[in-house]
């Protein structure tokens, strides 16, 4: 059978839509290769020139998959699957020539289109994947249907009556089993805060507006200065940079500590946006987790894999201390490095005017207040001695500044001091009921430990207080405002129109995407307790429905019968119809009417005549003479009525 | 039967299986609407393949616990589950009726036809009778299906079960039907020239030959009656046996076309032989009758009537 030409152009745009979709996992020389065969395919099929020859394009396919098995390593095992298959499906559409070939083609089709989800799950582009399944399912359709039949729009109307219940119940119903195996993650660059902390490299992180994650509460959301999410420790520093100690990288679990005498426990949920790492986010001391996440050391939530797509936790926790966990946690956070001498001398200074931590914070604070220091989110370039440069020097700092000063100063006066990272604050959208928290809210701070608890400090405050109590807009001036802003950003309405596509999306990832296991159980449990209430209305609805039947089919069962001139005549003749046979056809009997009685003749063959045109044919005008003869005739029927009696 | 494979033959066993199952449940008729006890629906291979692709997409969306994946599994399922449906619902619901019987002779193409009504609209449906090879595909449904194929024996023949099958909407499953109707169709014998006294045998070298004016000599083939069997000639020439036969001839009984009563391939070149007087007899216009051996048609003419003569051929 042959390909209609439509469905070749069809295939060759889908597949470059895919290509798209999938760019994550395609490197740039693949996209071009990809993107060019498609295009030289389009340009050939559009100007009516054949197809390639098998033999030349499976040389072109050995080729390129030869390429790209030499990129495995870089690319990781899933995009390499997703890539052989995009190839193979370019390849097929290039010497595309029987109908049996397009059939594998529609399959590979569908299965990529399902890859796309594992990219991509935004609300929007979710709607174009269903949308490129849509029209991968029209080809097929034509693939198998002559073309000159066309989609019955009335029939497909009535299809996806049927359809949606029917996947909308298996989606909510159907039994959702753990992951198998292990599968392997698509390798993308990650986002957020990483392992190190350079000087500067959170200015750049809030440059970035997308989301980091969603928190909803249990309960009215704590203030906005208590908004300190935990994310990363930093505890090694090398005199200019900050590093995660090789002790919170393992997967070691926090021991289950009970937070005794506290009352103000928190509940929240986050809805973490895919950052490809193994850190996630939490206030204070969580206790109690669930799904795919633990507790680490430190008091930090992790992933038990990089979170590759949305994923939703519930938190358990209480405001209070986190406990010093070992000795060797203590003796790693004094470590003060080699250089910033003056930084270590004003240190020294410090810690014998101030013989408390609480006192020395406090000083650190006075001092950053009282003396001119800036903030701001373009701070000058440092050398090798960061922190003397930034101290001494610039005074201009951005909030990681302020906290690796901070932390070393701490250091060098004996107090054991470290980093953290992770966001402060978050908006908060009272009508649905979130807080969004975007890459802007990142944020470092410190943690002291006295009587071997860690305290949390943030010499923020000290120096722009907005940027705690408010954000970080309030506490830059208009010209840093603006770098923030992205060109069409700037619009109103089109940022009215982004923050109502972000709340639409939210509902999404809540769901849709967050719908799992324990929400499935819900609704069972629901349907469990319901289920003479189901089956009442179940009930009634089909014996509504099946009256309503009954109803009709009573209503036009004689009308289907018994004619309408039939009616009418049966009405006129009234008593003469005593003396028709039961097997004698009414027209038959008007005929023998009309030959008992010669002088009613004339008129009774015309009325028989406009009767069997009303009943045979079906014609309404004779359905009307008749009425009209009998009206003129009643005298005469009245007549012949009589003569009936009188026999 | 016996130069059959075991493949072949196991299909044999199976099909005969198979149609005395549907003479139980589809007795032959003269219309016959297509529901739901006649139509069976099974997956086709894209169709299994297609499952393969559910199940795979149900690993994949359960392995990265992706909900948009396991969406758009479940939507394959339902598009799989629903045309289950759509395929039945556009079967059910034809009509197929009988028409006029379709005849042809032997060695030439015949084409039967059956009708086919409908209230609402079929589509993809593809026509084909049982052990032949021809498909008939309509996109759409038309008024009449007409089949073709060569008639191999003379003989009134019933049609064979009409095999019915679509694979609306999309190729995933294929509805099919197998109906047996009313329907016959006539093979006749070919026409053959005429044989004339002098060609076939040669009979000159014995001008005192025994054979009567009208009858001339045939060489014998087996069916041919003994009775005529030239003994004489026989004993002269025993491995060219030759037999007397009773010739129709036109000067004989100008418009009466006479079979005799003969067996076996003498039997069928006589009919073909007839065959042949009988349509020139017709083209005459003249009025002719036949008379077979155990039946004799009176004479008349038209087409009816040749088509009455043809058909005692055809049977005889």
């Amino acid at each position: 059978m042959l390909i209609p030409a439509r469905l070749v152009t069809i295939w060759a745009v889908l597949q470059l839509g895919i290509l798209l979709l999938l760019q994550q996992a395609f490197a740039v020389w693949m996209m071009a290769l990809f993107a060019s065969m498609l295009v030289y395919k389009l340009i050939t099929h559009l100007s009516g020139r054949p197809a390639i020859g098998l033999k030349l394009v499976n040389l072109i396919a050995a080729v390129i998959a030869i390429a790209l098995m030499f990129n495995l390593r870089q690319s990781g095992v899933l995009n390499f699957m997703l890539q052989i298959l995009l190839l193979a499906a370019i390849c097929r559409l290039l010497a595309l020539k029987h109908s049996y070939d397009a059939r594998q083609l529609v399959w590979v089709h569908y299965f990529l289109i399902g890859s796309c989800f594992v990219m991509h799950q935004d609300m929007l582009v979710a709607l174009i994947i269903f949308f490129a399944f849509t029209v991968n399912l029209y080809s097929h359709f034509y693939l198998f249907a002559p073309s000159a039949v066309k989609v019955q729009w009335h029939q497909t109307g009535r299809s996806l009556l049927i359809i949606l219940p029917l996947w909308l119940g298996m989606f909510l119903l159907f039994p959702r089993v753990p992951p198998f195996w292990q599968i392997p993650n698509a390798k993308i660059a990650s986002s957020g805060l990483s392992d190190t902390l350079d000087p500067g490299s959170i200015e750049q992180l809030v440059r970035d507006d997308s989301l980091a994650f969603r928190a909803e509460f249990d309960g009215a959301p704590p203030s906005q200065d208590q908004l300190y999410w935990r994310s990363y420790l930093y505890e090694d520093f090398d005199g200019r940079r900050w590093q995660v100690n090789a002790v919170r990288k393992n997967r070691n679990r926090m021991p289950n500590i009970t937070a005794t005498g506290t009352t103000d426990n928190m509940q929240y949920r986050i809805i973490a946006e895919a950052s490809r790492q193994y850190n996630l986010f939490a206030l204070a001391l969580p206790s109690k987790v669930n799904n795919d996440v633990y507790i680490g050391s430190g008091g930090l939530i992790k992933s038990n894999k990089p979170v590759s797509q949305r994923i939703s936790y519930q938190v358990t926790g209480a405001n209070t201390l986190i406990a010093l966990a070992t000795d060797n946690e203590r003796d790693i956070n004094l470590d003060v490095a080699e250089g910033n001498a003056e930084t270590l001398n004003f240190a020294r200074q410090l810690a014998k005017q101030h013989s408390t931590p609480a006192a020395l914070v406090q000083a650190i604070s006075a001092h950053f207040n009282q003396q001119d220091y800036y903030y701001s989110l373009t701070p000058p370039m440092l050398g090798s001695n960061s922190i003397d440069e930034f101290l001494f020097d610039t005074r201009t700092g951005f909030c990681s500044h302020y906290a690796s000063a901070t932390a070393l100063i701490l250091r060098a006066a004996g107090v054991p001091a470290r980093v953290v990272g992770g966001y402060q604050g978050g908006v908060w959208h009272p009508q649905q009921g979130y807080l969004a928290v975007r890459q802007r809210e990142a944020h470092a701070w410190v943690e002291y430990l006295y009587e071997d608890q860690w305290h949390l400090y943030d010499p923020t405050a000290a120096v722009a207080p907005e940027r705690i109590l408010d954000s970080l807009e309030s506490a830059l001036t208009l010209e840093q405002q603006q770098m923030l802003m992205s060109g069409w950003l700037e619009l109103e309405l089109l940022q009215n129109l982004r923050l109502q596509l972000m709340h639409l999306d939210y509902y999404w990832s809540v769901w849709v995407l967050g719908f799992n296991d324990n929400n499935q159980q819900a609704i069972w449990r629901n349907l469990r307790q319901h289920i003479t209430l189901i089956a009442i209305t179940f009930t009634t609805l089909l014996a509504l429905i099946f009256a309503g039947f009954v109803f009709s089919w009573w209503r036009n069962r004689p009308l289907n019968s018994t004619h309408a001139a039939t009616l009418l005549i049966q009405r006129q003749l009234g008593k003469l119809l005593q003396s028709k046979a039961a097997n004698q056809s009414m027209s038959a009997f008007l005929r023998q009417l009309s030959a008992q009685h010669p002088t009613q003749r004339d008129w009774l063959i015309l009325l028989t005549l406009s009767y069997e045109q009303a009943v045979f044919n079906n014609d309404t005008h004779a359905l009307k003479s008749l009425q009209k003869q009998l009206k003129c005739n009643s005298k005469r029927l009245k007549i012949l009525r009589r003569s009936i009696k009188n026999t | 039967m016996f130069n059959l494979n075991f493949k072949q033959r196991l299909y044999q066993r199976y099909w005969q299986f198979v149609s005395n199952y549907l003479d139980k449940r589809q007795p032959a008729g003269s219309t016959v609407t297509l529901v739901q006890k006649l139509i069976f629906i099974l997956p086709t291979r894209y169709g299994w393949w297609f499952f393969l692709l559910i199940i795979l997409m149900y690993l994949l969306g359960t392995n990265y616990q992706n909900n948009l994946i396991l969406l758009l599994c479940y939507l394959l399922l339902s598009v799989f589950l629903l045309s289950i449906t759509m395929c039945y619902l556009n079967m059910s619901g034809l009509t197929l009726s009988t028409a006029k019987p379709a005849e042809g002779f032997v060695n030439s193409d015949i084409e039967p036809e059956i009708l086919t009504s409908s209230a609402k609209q079929h589509m993809m449906l593809q026509f084909s009778l049982v052990q032949h090879s021809q498909l008939i595909t309509m996109p759409q449904l038309e008024r009449s299906v007409r089949f073709s194929f060569t008639g191999k024996e003379r003989g009134r023949f019933a049609l064979p079960r009409i095999k019915i099958s679509s694979q609306y909407p999309f190729g995933l499953w294929r509805a099919w039907s197998y109906i047996a109707l009313d329907q016959i169709y006539w093979v006749y014998p070919t026409p053959m020239a005429q044989i004339t006294k002098d060609n076939d045998v040669d009979i000159d070298d014995k001008p005192q030959s025994t054979v009567q004016s009208g009858d001339t000599l045939t060489p014998y083939r087996p069916g041919d009656s003994i009775r005529h069997m030239v003994w004489k000639r026989l004993a002269r020439d025993p491995f060219n046996p030759v037999v007397r036969q009773q010739l129709t001839s036109p000067q004989a009984a100008p418009n009466w076309v006479v079979v005799p009563a003969l067996t076996g391939e003498a039997l069928e070149r006589a009919l073909r032989q007839a065959c042949q007087q009988l349509l020139t007899l017709e083209q005459t216009g003249k009025r002719y009758g036949l008379q077979l051996p155990h039946q004799t048609l009176p004479q008349s003419s038209g087409s009816t009537h040749l088509q009455r003569c043809l058909q005692e051929l055809a049977l005889c």
